[in-house]
């Protein structure tokens, strides 16, 4: 029960079970006080193993209170207040299949059915059909077949069921089939409360259904009669649902589709829409905006109209997200579970702490449990329960980790008085702007030709240190050493053709005599294998002592050819050596 | 205290005033616990959770009893330490049934005893495991445990479980609680 450090300090273990044999997702886990006595139960809508074992569990506490068998998988799960009666206990609502169970004081109290689709015409008169023995099996799957194939009204599960059978449990099904009328159903998919007409806490609230049909219901709480039907461009998988049916409200839902649809009322087609690069996996409300997991790995912000305000790549794919809302404190933010074991905490796109968990979380849920206002429930993989409380002196803080902006950032600058120079330049450039412009454009072409034309004339004259020629491409630069008066000179002489040697070069050098002296003016380069640097060294005698200094001209040559390959003028530095004598 | 004081305490002729704090979590039966210490005469009828505190006196055969019957709702429990430094003695308060939020309890406690009006001095702190008649409550030995008690080591402590409802348990804590501060 020791505090543990995967916490960050602000979370009390209060309970962990690994082996409690839960399984379920977030939608399917709810808290309500469902007894009145102001201690709010667990209630989860557990999954078993998918085809068996799936029950509604009620937990007190650490323990399991109650437990009753669900005859279908169930895709979600509201406490809900149904009726003015005191004292105030909420019913429960589990959705599976096509029906609505609700559950009041822990006993089925009510079953809801969704209204039947519309089933294809063509088929029920081939079951009529088959009914009066007018054709076999065999011609009835052809039939069938064929009606599937161009049908814009889907196959009823019956028929659907009939043609996957084996040709020998045919006629047992149509027998045992063909007497009851065919009926198309749709299920439900996801499953939300809408305050009726007040806000109270434990006011009056309708049911929202999501179904695979694409479309919203919402259900009268007391009569369990369709309030409002609206229409989606695909299944929904995912619903936040706030505001009140009388007065005002707002059904966000995630599609099938990868978009988000934003519902209102009066209104049977989504008002706006979001599209998200990828899929949605987590949904929720945080005040006014919509916060929303991707299979990307990424959390994005949206306001409750659609615009995207951030997005925060995340360690690890997102397995379930709740909001944690503790109005007691005015806070506001989303957990989100994700695959590496962790549980994190964000307010907007700020990483607020992290939670370790011993295994990946599945669901999470949080609010009052049992006298705790607010208390962390988890349920993970492999169908543990865990149940952590806020410490009350737990403070989140929004710099915790998050890299923002530096605080200097936010430190206005002493910036000074604009002066009379500065306005009158600036009317000066607001007022012959056009003039300016044309001026600089004009100086900036010249520019350009000035250049050119410098350009041309080095290649032409070949006064470049590079040579452009096809049959000889030849690089070279040169470095002088020394204080003087005797200078070493090396020229590095590159070949930067692909593979062809060059041969038959040589470098001779022009100067001033009365200056410079040269042991030898004139030298042969050996063969230039390309792609190697090769260095050729001279010295080179200061013979002024006047503190002067000139140009050498060094050409490269080729043999038989009178216009150099290349050519490089060496800035000669001062001779020191004399003066310091 | 003057001279005279202490001599008509040791006459009988004047009652120590003692005041006792009495903490724990909302709902652990503080009050109920307070209101079967008072004479029969003065108990009240329904119990319902504390706002803020009330202040009780009753006396006993020796000593003055002023109580600080706290409220133990988490947006209250900031107001207990503005009473640590006038205190003479601490009774907390246990749910034996809330194992949930036993390690609230402790932490709670923890926060208590680090208090600086209350870490260096040698009060004693009686313990009531209360609500001992729910079926599903944990024993007084698995409640001291379970807030690490043993770690207690610079004050007198005693443990004892309660059932406030029926006012059991609740004299030998009292008695222990007379005897720490007669000494
Ligand atoms: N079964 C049982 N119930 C008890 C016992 N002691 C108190 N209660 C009940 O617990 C509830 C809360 O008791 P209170 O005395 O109001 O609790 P408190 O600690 O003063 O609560 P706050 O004032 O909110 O801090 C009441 O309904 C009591 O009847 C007990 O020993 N056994
Ligand atoms: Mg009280």
């Amino acid at each position: 029960m020791s505090e543990s450090s995967g916490n960050g300090g602000k979370w009390l273990d209060a309970h962990y079970d690994p082996v409690a044999g839960l399984f379920t997702f977030s939608p399917c886990v709810d808290l309500a006080d469902l007894s009145g006595d102001g201690e709010s139960r667990l209630v989860v809508g557990d999954l078993g193993s998918g085809s068996t074992g799936m029950k509604l569990k009620v937990f007190r506490g650490t323990a399991l209170l109650s437990e009753s068998t669900l005859l279908d998988l169930p895709a979600g799960l509201v406490a809900f207040f149904m009726d003015l009666h005191e004292p105030r206990i909420p019913a429960v609502a589990v959705a599976s299949g096509p029906c609505v169970y609700v559950y009041k004081n822990l006993r089925p109290y009510f079953k809801f059915t969704l209204p039947g689709l519309e089933v294809n015409s063509l088929e029920q008169d081939v079951w009529q059909q088959a009914r009066e023995g007018q054709i076999d099996p065999l011609t009835l799957k052809e039939m069938l077949e064929s009606i599937r194939k161009k049908a814009d009204v889907p196959l009823s599960m019956r028929s659907l069921r009939f043609l996957s059978l084996e040709t020998d449990d045919m006629d047992d099904f149509v027998q045992l089939h063909k007497q009851q009328p065919i009926r198309r159903q749709t299920v439900i998919t996801c499953i939300g409360t809408l305050k009726k007409s007040t806000a109270d806490d434990d006011g009056v609230s309708c049911l929202v259904i999501g179904t695979e049909s694409s479309d919203v219901y919402v259900l009268d709480p007391e009569a369990f009669v369709i309030l409002s039907k609206m229409s989606l461009p695909a299944a929904p998988t995912m619903m936040d649902v706030t505001g009140q049916f009388d007065v005002e409200f707002r059904i966000t839902v995630a599609c099938r589709d990868g978009n988000i649809y934003v519902l209102r009322r009066e209104l049977d087609k989504p008002k706006y829409c979001i599209k998200l690069s990828s899929h949605p996996v987590g949904l929720v409300r945080v005040g006014k905006n919509v916060m929303v997991g991707c299979t990307d790995e990424s959390l994005q912000g949206f306001t409750q109209k659609g615009k995207k305000l951030w997005r925060t790549v995340l360690a690890a794919p997102i397995t379930t997200m709740a909001a944690m809302d503790l109005p007691t404190r005015g806070f506001q933010a989303v957990l989100v579970g994700l695959a590496n074991c962790e549980v994190q905490l964000y307010r907007d796109k700020n990483l607020l702490s992290t939670i370790k968990t011993p295994d990946v979380v599945t669901s999470i849920c949080f609010g009052r449990y049992g006298r705790e206002d607010g208390t962390l429930i988890m349920t993970t993989k492999g169908g543990g329960l865990m149940v952590k409380i806020l410490k009350r002196t737990a403070v989140f803080d929004d710099r915790d980790g998050a890299p923002g902006p530096p605080l200097a950032q936010s430190v206005r600058l002493n910036v000074p008085k604009k002066t009379k120079l500065y306005v009158d330049q600036t009317l000066r450039e607001r007022e012959n702007g056009l003039a300016m412009h044309r001026a600089f454009q004009m100086d900036l072409s010249r520019m350009r030709l000035t250049a050119a034309k410098a350009y041309v004339k080095a290649l032409e004259s070949s006064l470049a240190p590079v040579s452009s020629s096809i049959s000889e491409p030849l690089k070279m630069n040169a470095v002088v050493q020394g204080l003087g008066p005797s200078f070493k000179l090396t020229l590095n002489v590159q070949n930067t053709a692909a593979c062809r040697p060059a041969t038959n070069l040589a470098i001779s050098f022009l100067y001033d005599e009365g200056l410079y002296r040269m042991r030898n003016p004139y030298m042969r380069i050996p063969l230039l294998v390309p792609g190697l640097v090769y260095p050729v060294e001279t010295s080179v005698e200061c013979t002024s002592d006047k503190g002067i200094s000139d140009i050498i001209k060094v050409f490269v040559l080729h043999e038989g050819r009178s216009c150099p390959l290349l050519t490089a003028h060496i800035n000669m530095p001062v001779s020191e050596g004399e003066m310091l004598n | 205290m003057g001279l005279l004081d202490k001599l008509s305490g040791w006459l009988g002729l004047k009652k120590k005033e003692v005041n006792v704090l009495c903490l724990g979590l909302d709902n652990s039966g503080k009050t109920t616990i307070i209101n079967q210490l008072k004479p029969a005469n003065a108990q009240a009828q329904d119990i319902v959770p504390t706002i803020g505190f009330n202040i009780e006196k009753f006396k006993n055969s020796s000593l003055s009893f002023t109580v600080f019957d706290m409220s133990g709702q988490s947006r209250y429990r900031n107001l207990w330490e503005h009473y640590y430094k006038e205190s003479h003695a601490i009774i907390f308060v246990i749910d034996s049934g809330d194992k949930l939020r036993m390690v609230v309890a402790k932490e709670e406690l923890d926060t208590l005893l680090s208090h600086e009006d209350i870490r260096g001095r040698k009060m004693p702190v009686l313990f009531y495991a209360n609500k001992m008649d729910l079926r599903d409550a944990v024993s007084s030995v698995k409640v001291s445990q379970m807030l690490c008690l043993e770690n207690i080591r610079d004050k007198p402590w005693h443990i004892c479980a309660s059932n406030a409802i029926r006012g059991e348990g609740l004299q030998e804590g009292l008695d222990w609680l007379q005897e720490q501060i007669a000494q």
